[in-house]
């Protein structure tokens, strides 16, 4: 307890004596944590996104002829070994017609004089609902091509290839926003502490000829890279919720986040947001101990 | 040989100090200092007394020899061996070492810290201490606020609070006049009498000139002891 308490003091003291450089670690941490959990934001709400989209996760592979039972299984397996798949329906005419003719609704007479034998064998692929799948559903659909008995594959193809486009963007913005993260994380509280222990050298020195303890010296200067974590990634996280609350206000309404249902992070990842970003500071200060004071 | 009641505290042997190029600061001395003794270690200016303070505290390594400081082999001892044995050696530097940012209290107060004393521990041992140096109307006073004397003092009072086992003490009455110096040796004396080991590095004869305690005589890196071990003075007394 009283080791606890020289220690926040100690650190107490630091954070006095270079306010100045602490202020501007704290708001670059912060707008780093900002910036990061932002557009982890926006990638996780489009990932959501594609999720419900699961209509048009579907691909219908149109066939010259009827596929046997017996040959189902085989062609399932041949399916399945490319990506990962939901169902599998093989339709004849006669479903597709009484289908098309739900679909016409009050104008199913127009199908009177037909019976359904115009209409090809298909099959109905509905992918697992993740990214993962929807970015790969051009190369998949290129693959169900050479199947055989294969004539076309149709799928939403112009929308979820600028989707597919538009989710890879974003999780490159993740990505560099993560690496950022992690730099100014990592460096700036690093520069900053070892700042710290260059104005506190003469005390270092003394402290060190008093049989200062290495937890006394370090100690401080790691919960100092601790602190900078905690509040820089709580206020970060916090000015994330905002511009939630103010997205969410003013973009309410038919458009293109209402397709998204926008929604704030899940606890879960915000808090790994949250102690990542403390972790990052702490071990920035840990570089700065290991670099700078020796006893 | 060092007795069981006596067992030395400090012990030099053939030790040497050059610093570059070539200047001989200590040439092979060999000495021992028991526990409790007060010693003076006296010399001209530049005959290697403060070189002998820092080889004491381990600030600095002798070019040749051995030095055991409390049990403790300094060429060997490990980190964490030399912080706990710092914790209990008080060192009264010349150049005072002091903070000049903080104020009295808080410079003394960090030889405290750095043992985890409590609080109302460390404020007591503090006043007492600064009683005894005439100093408690400068205690919440910064230290570059002080005269050159008050500066002292307060480095005297920042090894001496810790209640050390060994203080060392380099010039302790340069800056002084006759009544803060008078002050600073009743201070050694009190502290000596609870056990603790002084010595003095100085050059000013008035505070040894009547002591019975042994004196070291350092010239030109060479040692010269007067007086008798306090065993031998015992012994000396009993015949």
């Amino acid at each position: 307890m009283r080791y606890l308490f020289f220690i926040l003091t100690q650190t107490g003291r630091n954070f006095r004596q270079t306010w100045g450089a602490q202020l501007m670690t704290l708001l670059t941490v912060t707008l780093s944590v900002l910036f990061f959990s932002f557009f982890y934001l926006i990638y996780n709400n489009v990932l959501q996104g594609a999720a419900r989209l699961g209509d048009e996760l579907r691909l219908i592979v149109f066939l010259d002829q009827e596929v046997v039972p017996e040959l189902r299984p085989a062609l399932e397996k041949k399916i399945r070994e490319f990506s990962e798949v939901e169902k599998i329906i093989f339709i004849s005419p006669t479903e597709a017609f009484t289908r098309l003719g739900e679909q016409l609704g009050n104008d199913r007479d127009v199908l009177d004089d037909l019976d359904g034998s115009f209409l090809p064998y298909s099959i109905e692929i509905y992918l697992k609902k993740d990214f993962k799948n929807l970015a790969g559903i051009k190369d998949f659909s290129e693959y169900l091509t050479t199947l055989p008995g294969a004539m076309k594959v149709q799928y939403g193809h112009g929308w979820v290839e600028r989707f597919g486009y538009f989710v890879n963007l974003s999780r490159i913005i993740v990505l560099l926003s993560g690496a950022l993260l992690t730099l100014t994380a990592t460096f700036m509280v690093s520069y900053t502490i070892r700042l710290t222990l260059v104005a506190r050298q003469d005390e270092l020195e003394i402290f060190r000829l008093l049989g200062a303890t290495n937890a006394f010296i370090k100690g401080p200067v790691l919960i100092e890279g601790f602190l900078q974590g905690v509040f820089g990634s709580t206020m970060g996280m916090t000015a994330l919720y905002f511009c939630f609350l103010w997205i969410q206000n003013h973009f309410n309404g038919p458009g293109f986040l209402n397709l998204f249902e926008f929604s704030f992070l899940p606890f879960t990842e915000a808090a790994l947001i949250f102690v990542c970003s403390i972790c990052l500071c702490t071990v920035g200060s840990l570089f700065s101990i290991r670099k700078f004071v020796r006893i | 040989m060092i007795s069981d009641d006596h067992p030395a505290i400090i012990e030099f042997v053939k030790i040497s100090k050059v610093y570059p190029p070539d200047i001989l600061a200590l040439v092979d001395i060999s000495f021992k200092i028991n526990k409790g003794e007060m010693v003076f270690l006296t010399g001209p200016s530049g005959a290697g007394k403060t070189t002998m303070i820092k080889l004491i505290c381990n600030i600095d390594k002798p070019t040749k020899g051995f030095i055991d400081i409390a049990g403790n082999d300094l060429s060997k001892i490990k980190p964490a061996a030399m912080q706990a044995l710092r914790q209990k050696i008080g060192v009264a530097y010349q150049d005072f070492r002091l903070l000049p940012r903080l104020t009295v209290f808080q410079n003394i107060a960090m030889a405290l810290e750095v043992k985890f004393m409590d609080g109302k521990t460390i404020r007591s041992r503090i006043h007492e201490v600064l009683n005894v140096l005439n100093m408690t109307n400068k205690i919440y006073k910064r230290t570059d606020k002080l005269s050159r004397g008050e500066q002292q003092r307060v480095a005297i009072a920042r090894a001496a609070a810790a209640r050390p086992i060994l203080l060392l003490a380099d010039e302790p009455t340069g800056n002084l006049d006759s009544q803060a110096g008078t002050d600073v040796m009743a201070l050694f004396s009190q502290l000596n009498e609870e056990g603790t080991t002084v010595v003095i590095a100085t050059h000013d004869k008035s505070i040894y000139r009547d002591s019975h305690c042994r004196i070291f005589h350092l010239d030109g890196g060479e040692l010269d002891i007067t007086g008798q071990e306090p065993e031998d003075r015992e012994q000396g007394t009993e015949t």
